[in-house]
């Protein structure tokens, strides 16, 4: 069974990691995988948006299969699916290995309702509003935390290596390794150095989520996981697959316990927690005298799930019902906030905070690296959400794969042509930075760049005379608000690089009533 | 002397007397330019109007020996259609490809800097595809083989230029015929800024000068100049059908200023209709020694060919 398992936990993390990898351009417009794949079955996400947005998505249904494989065999998703499971199970081998008979009784055990009512924190906000899931959905957190902190790190170091070789100029070796770096380009590799905000931030955190394992095995998925505990309610009666211990033949040797991923205590027998099972199905494999088996059965073979107690359950509804006003304080809400450019198809702002579960893909698949999740830009409830950073990369104009990626419908399925129609913002020169407007010099770059069909900028000539006394025409841009998308090319090919002369703020969006310009 | 020896050499010789007077440049880095025939071929077929007007000029065996590697330079830009004319046509560069590797060329290189995403341009132009079909590599072009190079020009003195196409042995330049909001026209002269990285964009500033000092520096050994389909407004990128125009013709020289010189002619309706000699650039090329823009001076063809 354990090599199953592992098996089974080696080919999910496989699959996951080759479809985070295709979330990427290659060649054609439609993302031929389903790079959601993982999102889709998370009946946390569904939940959670459900219970925000009173929207339903097609996608969601995906979920009910990981709902009826928990509702009749536990957690079999967090021990033999769950990418961060696995990553956990890895990092966690190491403290499993040096437990002795003893330890398995963790000072950790009492943090096991923990995760109960992070869901419940969870799932109180999302009703009233605020969709906190992806924050602590470990599928989503995983992607993000791959796409937005680990990827560009791996990428960094792999090609630093490659780069200095082909600095480096060896016969042989250079150009060996170069048809090795080649290859990796845009499959291994990203095609582009992936760059971030908050990219160490973020890597960090999700270190630190691996780290917890230095403390007990799995300690993410045992104590904190409101996914796991979503899964563990429904899975309480499991009824296919239990884990039974025979009393009669048990030796005491703790073996089962020490085994257990989860917390799920099988010694001493009939304190089984079905709820902590994450049905690895060990504690089988371990016992010495086969006093341990898995078997259907409607019989309570273990009482020793925890108790939720009303007083924290209470306390965290109420920290949901006072986070959720709490989360409007601040500056955010009295006005459009310049730098909160959204992807094209975003939703309005409000209904688009609600829906978006932070994920990171559309971070990820953004082919120029313009999307970046926000720090202040949507208040902390919509931290980590995409916005659009013209300085580090443009919206390309024929391209729609963050509206194919999302899990969610944040960003809503549009095809090119109603992509062409939406205003994601305006470009506004700053006359006093713009090369031919202060300086008298020709530069016309944006107007170049301009992707709109009969360009968005337009200039306003004049007849000039040089210091040589020939005269030449200056070109000076104008930007035409009713044709300009807010792209965003424009601000990133200005060549007055720190501070472009041309910018694009949120202004003018289609997706909102009031961000403006004109009557 | 080979052209890798060559920019070597001019690099070297540019890194040296940095400090030297300019004027150097002046003497014709074409002496055989004013003698050198050109052609312009039209007809439905763009692969047969390629192989005719390259066999006008000489034919490719006089261009491409046996040996060489052959970087073809090819306007990929935009992530723009082949129907638009923003980018040059996916059988022009296919049949440039063809006929250097008939030539004996035992590497065809095709790439370009592009403005969009590369990969997207690469594809959507079509050029990726038909270059591979004819035996060319296609390689994007990455940030780490850009070299600090230099240049010696009168404007761009040292700049980033990407190193496959300094080690070539040729370079065919393969340029599309468009409207460009700043110098009216982009021709030949103009797509030699992909070969180089950098803050490019820079260079609008001075761009007539620029683009005369790239062609001095990279020396195309062949132009040939893309006209089947034409941007007439809003260049360099167009976006719909309604700027571009077909007029199914091919042109070429070894004389970049006579290519460019024509070119200014079929763009007319692009520019308010100015002569070749209202062009900064052309006049400039012509006075450092690049070419001539009498076109019609030396051995002229102009055919058309049935379909």
């Amino acid at each position: 069974m354990k090599n199953a398992r592992r098996l089974s936990q080696i080919l999910f993390l496989a699959l996951f990691l080759f479809l985070f990898i295709q979330t990427e351009y290659k060649g054609s417009n439609e993302l031929g995988l389903p790079v959601r794949f993982f999102l889709d079955f998370d009946p946390l996400i569904a939940l959670s948006v459900l219970l925000a947005t009173h929207a339903a998505r097609a996608l969601f249904l995906f979920s009910i299969v990981t709902v009826v494989v928990s509702v009749l065999f536990g957690r079999v998703f967090c021990g033999w699916v769950c990418p961060l499971g696995t990553l956990n199970t890895f990092a966690g081998w190491f403290k499993m290995r040096s437990m002795k008979p003893g330890e398995d009784d963790t000072v950790f055990r009492r943090w096991r309702p923990v995760k109960y009512y992070v869901l419940f924190f969870l799932l109180v906000a999302a009703a009233f509003g605020w969709n906190a899931a992806g924050f602590v959905d470990p599928i989503s957190m995983t992607i993000r935390s791959l796409a937005v902190g680990w990827n560009p790190a791996v990428n960094k170091i792999v090609r630093s290596f490659f780069e200095f070789t082909y600095a480096a100029d060896l016969p042989w070796v250079s150009p060996g390794l170069d048809a090795v770096y080649s290859a990796m380009i845009g499959t291994a590799l990203a095609f582009e150095q992936p760059v971030f905000r908050q990219s160490i931030l973020i890597g960090l955190l999700f270190a630190g989520v691996i780290g917890l394992n230095a403390l007990a095995p799995r300690f993410w998925c045992r104590y904190l996981c409101p996914l796991g505990a979503l899964l563990g309610l429904l899975g309480w009666k499991q009824a296919l697959a239990r884990v039974d211990v025979d009393g009669g033949k048990c030796v005491s040797c703790r073996r089962c316990n020490l085994s257990c991923q989860g917390d799920a205590t099988p010694f001493p027998a009939g304190r089984w927690a079905s709820r902590e099972c994450l049905a690895c199905w060990n504690c089988a494999d371990v016992c010495p005298v086969q006093a341990v088996s898995i078997h259907p059965t409607t019989r309570a073979t273990g009482d020793g799930n925890v108790d939720l107690t009303r007083r924290w359950l209470l306390a965290s509804g109420l920290g949901a019902l006072v986070a959720v006003p709490a989360m409007s304080v601040g500056a955010h809400r009295t006005r459009p906030n310049p730098e909160l450019i959204r992807p094209p198809g975003a939703l309005p702002e409000q209904a688009f905070v609600r829906t978006c579960v932070k994920c990171g893909e559309c971070m990820k698949v953004c082919l120029t690296n313009g999307l970046q999740p926000t720090l202040g830009q949507a208040g902390l409830e919509g931290l980590w959400t995409p916005l659009l950073v013209p300085r580090l990369g443009y919206c390309e104009y024929n391209c729609n794969l963050c509206s194919q990626v999302c899990p969610t419908g944040a960003i809503r399925a549009i095809d090119l042509k109603e992509k062409h129609r939406i205003r994601i913002g305006l470009a506004t020169i700053d006359r006093d930075r713009c090369i031919p407007w202060a300086l008298g010099v020709n530069c016309i770059v944006c107007e170049e760049h301009c992707p709109v069909p009969g360009k968005a900028i337009r200039f306003e000539e004049e007849e000039r005379e040089n210091r040589r006394g020939e005269t030449f025409t200056l070109k000076r841009p104008v930007v035409n608000p009713r044709l300009c998308v807010g792209c965003g090319i424009c601000e990133n090919k200005c060549p007055v690089v720190d501070l472009p002369a041309i910018r694009v703020s949120s202004i003018n969006e289609t997706r909102s009533e009031e961000n403006r310009l004109v009557l | 002397m080979n052209r890798r020896d060559f920019l070597r050499t001019v690099a070297g010789g540019a890194a040296a007397g940095a400090f030297l007077p300019l004027d150097g440049f002046a003497s014709p880095l074409f002496p055989e330019a004013a003698a050198a025939p050109f052609a312009v071929v039209t007809g439905p077929d763009p692969a047969a109007l390629v192989r005719r007007a390259v066999e006008l000029v000489g034919g490719m065996d006089s261009f491409v020996s046996s040996g060489d590697v052959v970087f073809v330079k090819p306007n990929i830009s935009w992530d723009r259609p082949p129907a638009q004319g923003a980018t040059t046509n996916p059988l022009v560069v296919e049949t440039v490809v063809r006929l250097a590797l008939e030539a004996g060329a035992k590497r065809v290189v095709v790439a370009d800097n592009t403005c969009n995403d590369a990969r997207r341009c690469y594809a959507h132009s079509g050029i990726k595809e038909a270059a591979e079909a004819a035996g060319a590599k296609t390689p994007f072009m990455e940030a780490r083989k850009f070299v600090k190079t230099q240049i010696g020009g009168k404007a761009v003195r040292e700049w980033e230029v990407y190193r496959d196409a300094l080690d070539a042995d040729r370079i065919i330049n393969v340029p599309v015929a468009k409207h460009h909001g700043l110098s009216g026209v982009t021709l030949s002269m103009k797509n030699l800024m992909g070969l180089v990285g950098g803050a490019r964009n820079r260079m609008h500033q001075k761009l007539d000068t620029s683009i005369v000092d790239l062609c001095a520096f990279f020396r195309p050994t062949l132009t040939i100049l893309d006209a089947v389909r034409i941007l007439t407004a809003h260049g360099p990128q167009g976006g719909t059908l309604k700027d571009a125009r077909t007029l199914d013709t091919v042109a070429a020289c070894i004389d970049p200023v006579k290519i460019d010189a024509w070119g200014t002619t079929i763009l007319a309706e692009a520019h308010d209709g100015r002569a070749p000699e209202e062009f900064a650039f052309i006049r400039e090329a012509e006075e450092r020694g690049l070419g001539t823009s009498d076109f019609r001076g030396g051995e002229f063809h102009e055919e058309t060919l049935a379909g």
